[in-house]
């Protein structure tokens, strides 16, 4: 193929990654303020109970606390990072739902001081009754966890496309199954930190956040302070994971802002592993029944769901959750009828949030099984059907999604020829095999208006290129691909680049790293952008050239004619023209993006079309099984991926292969055990993920698709990759030794028992 | 985290002095990588902080009549001895699955076996080597056979003003096999759900087992000897029959519990499979021994 970018499309090492391998790189944790205090939250020893009195006095005697605060003092306003779903308090008012609500917070001189300072802090509490499982919680009589939330269920959705009655009695095979997905922590290395400052001259409080949403953290901070948002200032230091865990407002960030704005000196607060772990969030725990109609060469005819989310103490991102894992049962296989029931349920327990692919997840899990139980009683390949399912690009979509481009049915085939499908499937000694999964995901959300990127090019005298994102790079690389579009645009090497980021008071807006957007919607910016940077350095060189600006070229440092690349003038002697011409500097190109849709929607109550595109995936997984101890190795694992076209391959290869460890991890390994609402394996030692010695050989297969929509024709490439490892080494595990697993995670102890209660 | 002040002595005398004058205010630290743990979460609070890291008396091996390695001796330099890694697979097996290279250059075997903890990756393969703690103390010198230092989950037999300053393990004889087996989720950083350790020697048939040692972790409230299905073993001729039969009698012996890492029944059937297992690879390592 002729080499049509030069900077996009090439699998250049991330912008920071120097500074990361040598340890550089600043986080929030690193920084270090002249005067800073050090904070400590004290948390809730019980699962539900009512606060009659928090005693702080023996705290703020101790020699060094220089504050204490208690959700009695806080501005009675709640935040939520969904404004219908409003329920929390950055420290608990008058009610704790969990082991490890927040109750108060102190800051001292030292970390040491302030920790025995919450210990001096006497709570009395009334203990109430407590309820542990989202099917009792749901039932008359339970504890109500939140007043005036019936059944704790805080967000309920019934949707109904088409006539799935109908469906089923024209189904050959009808199986209805259930399943169950565990409670995942997303233990991102970087455990969640806040420093703050506040600037007496500019009259804001500064924060420093690991956060993945700067500007929609300062709106949650500015509301619960109840300041102006021109008050707080947000800025992103580097970020060490996400994963979905730090798109919320935590404790630590109120807490940060309201000493520094009390005292004056600047305040630090680190949650120590065991806090990430109990009181940030977690992937949902989730009951699902599916019933599933198909004919008899294996063709989807309907299907209903019903789904109980465990929600745990609070909604964070519940009714989102909800809605995603609902709309994306219809993507990729077309499913022309579908009932989906779903209940997001209060539990005392760790609060569920938005996790990598953000409820589908879990719904993928029970589809992706169904279809392999449905393929062997039918007697058809499972590979088979699901191309013979795939939704296709322009085929109407029943929840209104608009599909322009989809590479889902190729990515079966490739991802099968990957794995040895057709050798192996079926054919393997006993205790090996191979499975499949398939998924979809959304680059990016169309609905809403404060869902836009912007984006500011700059190039100086020296012909350098300034680039002004919000995006917030958390490892992913957004900076580094967004540096690549603008190197691309204005035809320069990716060094003459520089971005700065995610700092609400010096970038433009922007939502934040979710919903798997940044490179369609903050790319799209930053592309335009530096389009009309080129288009003026085109209308002044164009005489020179003696040709029209429509007809010049940018690429490898040159502006050309096209066709006649001899025609040329460096960029940086285009910049000086620009200069000799006496034309204002420096030269600047903005933007602001939102993705365009006739019908916006946020799935709540009506359906539309969610997203500009939609990447698809299938992932195939080769296991061994060691049937004595229960022990499985992932052996291999393919994908074949449709992300558009890819900005870098490397990054996308990333993604792809945190996601076979993410899955496995989903699949095998993780599982947040509580006991009557107390985590009981808080720690990385004892939560156990998968390490880099567990993860297979992986294979990455690109299908490449154009997208009209994002930038260079990408699509996302960082949630949806985490859909379907889970299922697909299930899959292979039935393969293996024939068991059906429904529950995950599948560990040792139940592959042994399962094959035991087989004999 | 209180104050405290961090001790450090340059010789085994100085270090019970100190040991000695301090008695139940001073902790021993040597790599530290299960003080810093039990520190934190203030299960202890030590006010004083003894180091034995700038010991030269603790940190040895030597292989002559016997093998001797001081209580300080890191598992890392323990996986590197050309000595361990040559004569004693059963120690590689244990030292180099501790952790990562990272902890491993810091946790020592002393630290490890004082410790106590049911799941001490070094306490089976010393239990299967007839292994023998040289202890010193305000009263002077004394050993004792490692299998009798365990009394409890963190609790050993060293008195008040106690170190270990060596290990000391008799020659295995030839025609030996001997293995450890940890049993994990993850293959490191983790702790065992079971640790396995078996040693057999062989008479000069090769066939005809003259000595069995089977040692388990995890699978009683101390690093225990399964002494039934070792006096199964002796005077057999060891085949998989006879390690299955073992490793049942074993499982009958142990009374593991329920935790997070693993169940009852799985940590029983686990005894079973594992026995069996590190047995075999025993009967291939006296081979490769006799051989070799």
């Amino acid at each position: 193929m002729e080499k049509q970018f030069s900077v996009v499309g090439r699998r250049l090492p991330m912008l920071d990654a120097a500074a990361k391998v040598n340890g550089s790189a600043q986080f929030t944790d690193d920084l270090m303020l002249p005067g800073m205090l050090h904070g400590k939250i004290l948390r809730s020893r019980l699962p539900h109970a009512k606060i009659l009195n928090v005693d702080v006095s023996k705290a703020a005697r101790l020699r060094g606390v220089k504050g204490v605060v208690t959700g009695a003092e806080i501005p009675d306003r709640q935040y939520g990072i969904v404004p219908k779903a409003r329920d929390e308090y950055a420290l608990a008012k008058g009610k704790v739902r969990y082991i490890g609500d927040e109750i108060a917070a102190v800051c001292a001189i030292d970390q040491e001081i302030a920790e025995e300072a919450v210990e001096l802090i006497e709570v009395d509490y009334e203990e109430l009754p407590s309820v542990f499982d989202p099917l009792d919680a749901i039932k008359e009589g339970a504890p109500i966890i939140h007043e005036g939330v019936a059944n704790n269920t805080s967000f309920a959705i019934r949707k109904e496309f088409g006539d799935v009655e109908g469906a089923f009695a024209a189904s050959h095979l009808v199986s209805e199954d259930s399943f169950y997905s565990q409670p995942v922590n997303h233990a991102p290395l970087e455990p969640h930190s806040a420093v703050a400052q506040h600037d007496p001259i500019r009259g804001q409080v500064v924060l420093w956040s690991s956060t993945q949403i700067p500007f929609f953290l300062r709106r949650n901070l500015a509301a619960t302070l109840q300041i102006p948002e021109s008050r707080v200032r947000v800025i992103k230091p580097k970020v060490g994971g996400g994963f979905g865990q730090k798109i919320d407002m935590f404790a630590k960030d109120f807490c940060a802002a309201w000493f520094a704005m009390k005292l004056g000196k600047p305040v630090k607060f680190t949650y120590e592993r065991d806090e990430v772990f109990i009181g940030t969030r977690q992937r949902h725990p989730m009951y699902l029944k599916v019933k599933t109609g198909m004919t008899k060469d294996g063709k989807i005819l309907g299907q209903q769901f019903l789904a109980y989310a465990d929600g745990g103490a609070y909604n964070s991102t519940a009714p989102t959750m909800m809605a995603l894992s609902c709309f994306f049962l219809m993507v990729p296989y077309h499913v022309p009828n579908l009932l989906y029931e779903g209940y997001h349920v209060y539990t005392n327990k760790p609060v569920g949030g938005a996790m990598r692919g953000h409820g589908i997840p879990q719904a993928r899990f029970a589809v992706e099984r169904q279809l392999d139980m449905m393929a062997e009683r039918l007697n058809l390949d499972p590979a088979e059907i699901r191309w013979k399912n795939s939704i296709k690009a322009g085929e109407p979509h029943p929840g209104g999604f608009v599909i322009n481009t989809c590479g889902f049915a190729e990515s079966v085939r490739a991802a099968a020829k990957a794995i040895g499908w057709k050798e192996k499937r079926g054919k393997l000694p006993f205790g090996r095999g191979v499975g499949l999964g398939g998924a979809s995901f959304p680059s990016g959300v169309t609905n809403m208006s404060h869902i836009s990127s912007g984006a500011v090019v700059q190039v100086g005298q020296d012909a350098s290129v300034n680039v002004l994102t919000g995006a917030a790079d958390i490892g992913q690389g957004a900076e580094t691909v967004i540096a690549q579009i603008v190197a691309e645009v204005l035809g320069v090497s990716l060094d003459d680049v520089r971005v700065t980021a995610a700092d609400t008071g010096a970038t433009p807006l922007d939502p934040g790293t979710f919903g798997s957007g940044v490179t369609v919607r903050a790319g799209n910016a930053a592309r335009i952008a530096a389009e009309s940077v080129k288009k003026r350095l085109f209308e002044c060189v164009a005489d020179e050239l003696e040709a029209n600006p429509e007809d010049l070229v940018a690429k490898d440092g040159v502006i050309f004619v096209t066709g006649s690349p001899e025609i040329n003038i460096p960029f940086a002697k285009a910049l000086k023209a620009y200069q000799y011409k006496d034309l204002p500097m420096p030269l600047v190109g903005r933007a602001s993006w939102m993705a365009d849709t006739s019908e916006p929607t946020t799935l709540f109550n009506q359906p539309g079309n969610f997203s500009p595109s939609y990447s698809f995936m299938t992932q195939a997984a080769e296991v061994e099984v060691d049937t004595k101890t229960g022990k499985v190795k992932v052996i291999k694992m393919a994908t074949a991926h449709d992300c558009g076209r890819p900005i870098n391959p490397m990054l996308v290869e990333g993604q792809l292969e945190g996601s076979i460890a993410g899955g496995m991890g989903q699949a095998l390994y993780e599982n947040v055990i509580t006991e009557k609402g107390q985590v009981m394996n808080p720690s990385f030692l004892d939560y156990g993920f998968p390490t880099t010695l567990e993860v297979p050989e992986m294979e990455s297969i690109d299908i490449e698709t154009d997208d009209p929509v994002g930038p260079f024709g990408a699509k996302e490439a960082g949630e949806g990759t985490q859909l379907s490892p889970a299922p697909a080494i299930v899959n292979a595990i039935y393969d293996a030794i024939g068991v059906h697993f429904n529950e995950l995670p599948v560990t040792p102890e139940r592959i042994l028992k399962a094959l035991e209660e087989r004999k | 985290m209180r104050s405290y002040e961090y001790l450090k002595p340059t010789s085994l005398k100085e270090a019970l002095e100190l040991l000695g004058r301090y008695g139940e205010k001073a902790k021993l630290v040597a790599g530290g990588t299960d003080l810093m743990v039990q520190w934190k979460k203030k299960i202890i609070s030590p006010e004083y902080v003894i180091s034995l890291r700038n010991v030269p008396e603790l940190s040895f091996v030597t292989y002559e009549s016997d093998l001797k390695i001081g209580s300080a001796t890191t598992h890392r330099t323990l996986e590197l001895s050309p000595i361990i890694r040559e004569h004693f697979p059963i120690l590689l097996d244990a030292v180099s699955n501790l952790g990562s290279v990272q902890v491993r250059n810091s946790a020592t075997i002393g630290g490890n076996i004082c410790n106590a903890a049911p799941s001490a990756d070094t306490a089976p393969p010393l239990l299967a080597l007839d292994a023998v703690a040289h202890i010193a103390g305000p009263q002077g010198e004394r050993t004792m056979p490692i299998a009798e230092f365990f009394k409890g989950p963190s609790r050993t037999a060293l008195a008040s003003g106690e170190i270990v300053t060596h290990f000391s393990i008799p020659r295995p004889s030839p025609n030996t096999g001997m293995a450890y087996w940890k049993h994990t989720r993850r293959k490191a950083m983790d702790l065992p759900i079971l640790g396995v350790a078996v040693l057999l020697s062989f008479g000069q048939d090769g066939k005809t087992c003259a000595k069995a040692r089977i040692s388990l972790g995890v699978a009683a409230p101390t690093p225990m000897r399964a002494r039934k299905a070792e006096a199964y073993l002796e005077g057999k001729e060891v085949d998989r029959g006879a390690l299955d039969e073992a490793g049942k009698i074993a499982a009958g012996e142990a009374s593991p519990r329920t935790t997070i890492r693993g169940s009852q029944w799985y940590r029983e059937e686990m005894i079973r499979v594992l026995v069996r297992r590190t047995g075999l690879m025993c009967i291939e390592r006296a081979k490769g021994a006799a051989h070799g």
